[in-house]
């Protein structure tokens, strides 16, 4: 398999090895003091994310349609929404802490769409071929990505909260992030938890004007449906929760990663359901 | 991180939190654990209320609206009523956190229990459980009291904790907007299930017109309903992709089915009919050296006067290449087809074709007299029995593949197959089926794909009175008309007039959408607008509060 995709899908082999070695350059990162180790993270991860570029518009032209219709393009899109997100956040925060959850995260999102390739591409069905596919699944992805990098921070958090190590590399100056400002990991999580909020409130709502269009329901109590309500009520309570005394540190930390653990099954779980029969939503092998 | 050293609480006092502050309850000794008590009660409460009522009343539309609407406007007037904690409680950070998770585990309820099935197959299927389901109604959770109950305290909550921080101001703008969008989009789904018509409407193209719906969905439980206007299907269309030609490889799976172990072979890879050389997944390559869209085999033509004439004759159905001196015969000896360099000699079947090349003419003889044609590709004889195909002047005896035309009639691909360096050749026709099987235990084969279908497209015309609509309807472009909305909902692969449509009227759904998209903007407001008004640039939350 391997030896296939080299040789006819090169940009993926190459988008999918660069998130590698990001992610061997960030982990070292983390024990190094030189510099160069991280920035060797940011170039190996912002190359891959080009690359990446090239893999959904070279797609997109192929397929002649948005490349967002099976779980293997929406795996492929999905790493380019968190590595592009994540070249911005590590810009804004000044810190490549972050690099190596990240990197873990877009390596994952390959190495499963290779588990997932998909054999031929297929058309896009009636029931698809609407204005709101394009914003309704951008929205979500470019959300997805944001709260898959704020489940990153949370769990930084929590491993500095317990090792010191992580502790002094998010607290001081160490050689190889940008930073030399002790790290408020909490509020970092909050803000990116924000703006995956309001996208996840946009997502939910031109999703459900899309089903008003195609099937004259704007709420049909679908699994999928029923789970993004659920990942948007259960970040909506950690929002209200930040202003709960007790409820910042370790145990939103905790809930952030329940909240993204909800995300992730929204994304990918619904085959389990017993209700999936019915749903129109599920992800089918193709 | 210990939120007491947070740069979260050095929030400036001078920069007071209008809304914040009005949110924080005055901060009491053990008011938090006390709190949670109230939250446990109210919650709860509203729960086995419920469930007990639904003992009483089934879960439908009406129980949901009606039970949100009592409870809510009971807790809504409760709280500034009876005790200013209950108040407290309910506009608390805490409360809307547990309502929220409350809210997400009813949802998460409906997506583990089927809902909306006949009683008899919650029985079958969870056995005691299914008995339980049935009877705490849990077979329809979005329409139940308790439920309802839930919502209501939902709405209070929210109207009560806007109206504890009114009036509005720039900065707390984007709460009230995100509240006022909560209620309206509650208000909205309220009328809509208790308004909405849902129902179907089956037209043929060029039948007759419809002018009611027949109602499969009404909190009312009507059966039909009058449209208004007359709806007619002018016509419809099943558009279909172009078909497609793909070399496709499949391999083998092992998967066990019952008992016993089968072979089920899936497609792997799949690549277009192009000249480029490909590696598959089992690690062999292939490629293409020869793409021939209307296949033909046929002799090859030589120089004038270094080759001989051929002549391809289609009999019955089959077609076959004679050189001078052939003769093909057709079945039960009633037709022959001569063909050589001067006219041939009749044999004795009843129709006889006979083809001379150098004189350039055919002669048919049978029983109802003799007739003459030139000689020409393309020629029908003997009443459609015999077709001349194609006509070569000069032409070896050696066959060549060829195409017909550039039109993709016949596809037939030849593949070139390198397995651990060693190549073969193979011939793979997408009409007539086959494979390459790789001694590695994959198979290429050259396919069609089916054409798939792009659109389902119905055009209709409605009338009302002297008026006239004409519209296209598609799935995802439905049609407005005199109120109601018409869906592509159906057809018939047995009945290509017949289109069938559902139709909706819904009265709620501009409020839902309303408040969605303040819900939105609220929302963002809230993040991004409001904390940068406060002077400061930087997205700081109040610290913690005691509540
Ligand atoms: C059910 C009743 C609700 C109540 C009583 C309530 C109450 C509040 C209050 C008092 C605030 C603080 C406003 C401020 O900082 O000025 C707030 C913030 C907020 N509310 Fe609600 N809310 C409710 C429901 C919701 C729901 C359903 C959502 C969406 C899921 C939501 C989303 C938010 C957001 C995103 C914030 C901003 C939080 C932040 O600044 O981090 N609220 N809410």
């Amino acid at each position: 398999m391997l030896q296939y995709i080299f040789f006819e899908h090169p940009f993926f082999a190459a988008t999918g090895l660069l998130y590698g070695a990001a992610t061997a350059a960030y982990a070292a990162a983390w024990r190094s003091t030189r510099a160069a180790v991280g920035r060797l993270g940011t170039a190996f991860l912002a190359v891959g994310v080009a690359l990446n570029v090239w893999l959904v518009v070279g797609r997109w032209i192929e397929a002649g349609r948005e490349p967002f219709k099976s779980l293997f393009e929406s795996l492929v899109f999905l790493a380019l929404c968190l590595g592009a997100l994540y070249v911005v956040l590590e810009r804004l925060y000044r810190t490549r802490v972050f690099g190596l959850p990240a990197a873990v995260m877009l390596f994952g999102c390959m190495a499963y769409a290779l588990a997932k390739w998909d054999a031929e591409i297929v058309k896009l069905p009636p029931a698809l071929q609407s204005p709101w596919f394009m914003p309704h699944v951008m929205v979500y992805f470019v959300g997805y990505a944001a709260l898959a990098f704020a489940a990153g921070v949370a769990v930084v958090q929590l491993l500095a909260s317990r090792f010191p190590s992580v502790r002094r590399l998010t607290a001081m100056r160490a050689g190889t992030m940008l930073t030399g400002q002790a790290l408020d990991l909490d509020q970092i999580t909050y803000d990116v938890v924000r703006f995956g909020f309001v996208l996840l409130t946009l997502g939910l709502l031109i999703g459900s004007v899309w089903a008003k269009s195609a099937w004259g329901d704007f709420w049909v109590w679908d699994p999928k449906e029923n789970w993004s309500l659920v990942t948007w009520l259960i970040y909506g309570a950690y929002l209200h929760l930040r202003k709960v005394k007790g409820w910042r540190g370790d145990r939103a930390a905790w809930l952030q990663i329940v909240g993204f653990a909800v995300v992730m099954f929204t994304y990918l779980g619904m085959g389990m359901l017993p209700t999936a029969e019915d749903s129109a939503h599920v992800y089918t092998g193709q | 991180m210990n939120p007491s050293t947070s740069p979260a609480a050095a929030v400036p006092a001078s920069a007071p939190n209008a809304a914040a502050a009005a949110a924080a309850p005055k901060a009491r000794p053990a008011s938090a654990s006390s709190e949670v008590t109230r939250i446990a009660l109210l919650v709860g409460g509203v729960v086995l209320a419920g469930s007990a009522a639904q003992l009483f009343v089934a879960p439908g539309p009406w129980a949901l609206v009606a039970s949100a609407l009592l409870a809510g406007v009971a807790v809504f007037a409760l709280g500034f009523i009876v005790s200013g904690k209950l108040r407290q409680t309910l506009i608390g950070f805490r409360f809307v956190a547990v309502l929220l998770v409350a809210l997400a585990v009813a949802a998460i309820l409906g997506t583990l229990i089927l809902q909306g099935k006949p009683e008899a197959l919650y029985r079958q299927r969870y056995g005691a459980v299914g008995d339980l389901i049935v009877a705490l109604r849990l077979d329809d959770i979005f329409h139940s009291v308790w439920f309802g109950g839930l919502i209501a305290l939902f709405a209070a909550s929210a109207a009560s904790s806007a109206i504890l921080r009114w009036p509005v101001n720039a900065r707390t703008a984007g709460f009230f907007v995100c509240h006022l969008g909560l209620l309206t989009s509650l208000g909205g789904a309220a009328l809509s299930s208790t308004l909405s018509v849902k129902g179907r409407v089956d037209l043929h193209a060029g039948g007759q017109s419809a002018d009611a719906v027949a109602v499969t969905r009404a909190a009312s439980g009507e059966r039909a309903v009058p449209l208004g206007f007359d709806l007619r299907l002018d016509r419809f269309d099943v558009v279909r992709y172009d078909a497609e030609y793909r070399v496709g490889y499949y391999a083998p799976r092992r998967v066990a089915a019952g008992d016993r172990i089968q072979e089920r072979w899936g497609l792997k890879a799949s690549f277009d009919p192009d000249l480029a050389r490909h590696r598959l997944p089992g690690g062999d390559g292939f490629r293409i050296k020869a793409i021939y869209p209307d296949f033909a085999i046929r002799p090859r033509p030589a120089a004038a006067g270094a080759g001989e004439p051929a002549l391809e004759v289609v009999l019955e159905g089959r077609s076959q290449w004679l050189f001078p001196g052939g003769r093909i015969d057709g079945a039960g000896g009633r037709v022959a087809v001569l063909f050589d360099r001067v006219l041939p000699a009749a044999p004795a079947v009843p129709t006889a074709v006979l083809v001379s090349a150098a004189e350039g003419k055919v002669v048919v003889r049978a029983p109802g007299g003799e007739s003459a044609a030139p000689l020409a590709a393309g020629l029908e004889l003997a009443g459609g029995l015999v077709r001349l195909e194609d006509v070569i002047p000069s032409a070896s005896r050696e066959a060549e593949y060829t195409t017909r035309s550039e039109e993709w009639r016949n596809p037939v691909v030849l593949l070139e197959v390198k397995e651990d360096g060693r190549a073969r050749e193979a011939l793979l026709s997408a009409r007539e089926g086959g494979a390459v099987r790789l001694a590695r235990g994959g198979a290429l084969v050259f396919e069609r794909r089916e054409d798939e279908v792009k659109a389902y497209r119905s055009e209709v015309t409605a009338t009302a009175g002297g008026a006239t609509r004409k519209a296209v309807v598609t799935v995802n472009e439905p049609f407005s008309f005199g109120g109601w909305t018409f869906y592509q909902a159906n057809y018939d692969p047995k009945d290509p007039t017949y289109s069938g449509f559902e139709a909706v009227k819904d009265p709620g759904v501009s409020w839902v959408f309303l408040g969605f998209a303040l819900i939105c903007v609220g929302v963002a407001w809230m993040f991004y607008v409001g904390p940068r008004l406060r002077g400061g640039g930087i997205k700081r939350s109040p610290a913690p509060t005691g509540a």
